[in-house]
């Protein structure tokens, strides 16, 4: 029992020792000979959510089949498994170049990013390094996020406040009663300010590299100011990257970013991200407290279709959503690219971000 | 399959709920271990209902706290009678009792409001069921609160004192995934997720449920339900549209499903906008074929 806990844990569940203790009390309430029962009760009993069921289901097929295996029947470790995003030498490599070098406008490599086209990246000014000095006022700009993508809320929850609010009855009563029922001080509830609360999912494809820098500050940034945020990085595949960005040397963590996000710099696949987003994510990570940020210039490769549909399942759990688009700097731009266009009936809030400038201009016309 | 597994599972059903070997396993194991049973599922496949039907076959009392956000502890837990506390004192007024007597009279249980979680913790007869319906729809703070409660089964009022359970309610608490549900208190309860029916229960369902359905009319439901569940839809109806649109069908005194039928009726089973707009007259028929296959 414990060795199976043990696998299971390997594989990334999250089981503590009341679990396994009520595993192993369950198996005394169940015929341990019906296979079935036994999966059903630990399955509850492990508390697994419905999402890791296959995983679960295979795992204990190996571990309780009747016809005894020759080996030895642990699983393999999960570090055979092909590890998502352990790719650290191409990626660093990539971002290195894109972070050091000022590459010439002419060496924009053309076609090399599905669903980009060249003369759109011609007409920005690449960017170099990404220092501290960029972070610093990143952070006070991204200060003002909150109130852009919504207006700050407050909880319908009512907690005790000094001055100004609903009459708190029972307080005021506690307190009457030492002068006999007299109410001579009148206690008082609010609703307090609710913490925002961020989903944030970047673009990392080629296209964006020109806003590299500009977006590396982005993320980077985030998490020192609001407090509550999970930030994903998307291309061709979807990351995780809120565990990566906890404070530490700017150059560590630019590696650490390097080496989660898979195929840096490549091709776009919002939709697939996306989707992949809603399915996996959404449930845990979004709720209708939850402002959504994209930080993508919308030119996917993919069907228009699947984003439209992501997009819409995004919007229905959230309570909004923010698209900053560095491409919307320009004033001749118009959304019109197939995957910004798509995506735009399900977008509350619509803005230009290429740099730090025009990110304030978006607060200063949006904040208001 | 152990003979208490199968007495659960063959209880719930005389009691209308038909349920598979794994939710009657789960089920019997929350009852046999005493532990709170956490339901997640889509909305609509009978959480609910699965409270429901365990207060009636355990003979018990159904108490139940629906949960919203802003819900507090004096709509969950207790509350003064201010009025009755008010008037008290008034009345009180000259006849020369301390402060202190006044108080212990105030505060004492005649006073008190006794709201959901409070009652079922102090019930007197058979442990009841305590429903927790839509947890994920309160939030996090009381989530925190009703943590305290389950593991320890008493409540502190600081006028009161401690009070305890005199019997441990069989708990049940459902949530729709609005919110993902913190693990401490997912750590209290076993879990058990409900999925949409397969094809043979959700016809097995029809019948109990709505009793006028034919044999018939059942299964071409239950085949259209199935086909629309595989469609990507924004909203999956669930088994409670089923019994629905299965309701509305026999007040039309309709025995069969066809094309006109659908159309009419589809409001009982696809409850959004963008769905109903992508299920045109051609997509219906397409189900319909595939449903009479």
């Amino acid at each position: 029992m414990a060795r199976f806990a043990g696998a299971l844990r390997e594989l990334g569940l999250t089981l503590g020792m009341h679990e396994e203790m009520d595993g192993v009390e369950a198996l005394t309430q169940l015929d341990l000979l019906d296979r079935d029962e036994v999966r059903w009760g630990l399955r509850s009993a492990f508390r697994i959510r419905r999402r890791d069921w296959s995983l679960f289901d295979r795992l204990f097929d190996r571990f309780w089949s009747r016809t005894p295996r020759p080996d030895n029947p642990t699983v393999q470790s999960p570090t055979d498994a092909p590890r998502v995003g352990k790719r650290p030498s191409r990626a660093v490599r990539t971002l290195e170049r894109l972070l050091t070098t000022v590459p010439a406008e002419q060496e924009v490599e053309d076609g090399a990013s599905p669903g980009y086209s060249p003369d759109e990246q011609l007409r920005r000014k690449p960017f170099d390094e990404c220092n501290e000095h960029d972070l610093a006022a990143m952070e006070r700009l991204l200060r003002r996020l909150p109130p852009l993508c919504a207006p700050s809320r407050r909880s319908r929850r009512l907690v005790p406040v000094n001055s100004r609010g609903r009459i708190d009855i029972r307080r005021s009563l506690r307190r009457a009663v030492g002068t006999r029922g007299d109410v001579l001080w009148l206690a008082r509830r609010a609703h307090p300010r609710e913490e925002p609360r961020f989903v944030v999912l970047c673009d990392t494809s080629g296209s964006m590299d020109p806003h590299a820098r500009f977006l590396l500050a982005f993320m980077l940034s985030l998490k020192r100011v609001v407090k509550r945020v999970e930030v994903f990085a998307f291309n061709t595949s979807l990351t995780r990257l809120t565990p990566w960005l906890s404070p530490g040397r700017l150059r560590a963590r630019l590696e650490r970013l390097a080496a989660e996000v898979p195929d840096w710099s490549g091709g776009t696949r919002i939709g697939e991200c996306l989707t992949e987003f809603v399915t996996r994510y959404m449930d845990a990570a979004v709720d209708a407290r939850t402002d959504v940020v994209v930080l993508s210039d919308g030119l996917d490769g993919g069907d228009p279709e699947v984003l439209a549909r992501a997009m819409r399942a995004v919007r229905r759990r959230a309570r909004s959503v923010t698209w900053l688009n560095p491409l919307a700097g320009d004033e001749r731009y118009k959304p019109e690219a197939r995957g910004m266009a798509a995506a735009l009936p399900f977008v509350d809030r619509f803005a230009p971000a290429h740099n730090l400038a025009s990110l304030a201009r978006a607060f200063e016309r949006g904040g208001s | 399959m152990r003979s208490e597994v199968r007495a659960t599972q063959e209880a719930m059903e005389r009691h209308g709920y038909i349920a598979e070997a794994p939710i009657a396993t789960v089920v019997h194991l929350a009852l046999a271990m005493r532990k709170p049973l956490l339901v997640e599922g889509d909305a609509g496949v009978g959480k609910t209902e699965l409270a429901k039907v365990l207060a009636a076959l355990l003979g018990t009392e159904l108490i139940r706290l629906q949960c919203y956000e802003g819900l507090d502890v004096s709509t969950a837990l207790y509350e003064w009678n201010y009025q009755r506390q008010l008037l008290h004192l008034k009345l009180a007024e000259g006849s020369g009792q301390s402060p202190a007597q006044l108080e212990q009279t105030i505060f004492g249980r005649d006073y008190l409001l006794e709201r959901p979680l409070l009652r079922a913790i102090t019930g007197r007869a058979a442990p009841p069921v305590l429903l927790v319906d839509e947890v994920d729809r309160a939030d996090d703070g009381f989530e925190a609160f009703l943590l305290e409660v389950l593991s320890d089964f008493q409540v502190t009022i600081p006028e009161l004192g401690t009070v305890k359970a005199e019997h441990v309610p069989y708990v049940v608490l459902t949530s729709n995934r609005t919110r993902e549900i913190g693990d401490a208190l997912r750590r209290r309860c076993l879990y058990l997720y409900v999925e949409h029916p397969t094809l043979e229960k959700e016809v097995r369902i029809i019948r109990a449920k709505v009793p006028g359905a034919s044999e018939q009319l059942a299964m071409q439901i239950g085949r259209f339900m199935q086909g629309l569940r595989a469609r990507p839809m924004s909203r999956m109806p669930g088994v409670a549209e089923t019994l629905d649109w299965a309701r509305a069908l026999i007040v039309l005194h309709r025995d069969r499903l066809d094309a006109e039928t659908v159309q009419e009726t589809l409001g009982c089973v696809v409850k959004d906008g963008a769905d109903s707009a992508e299920l045109d007259p051609a997509q219906i028929t397409a189900l319909l074929e595939e449903s009479a296959a």
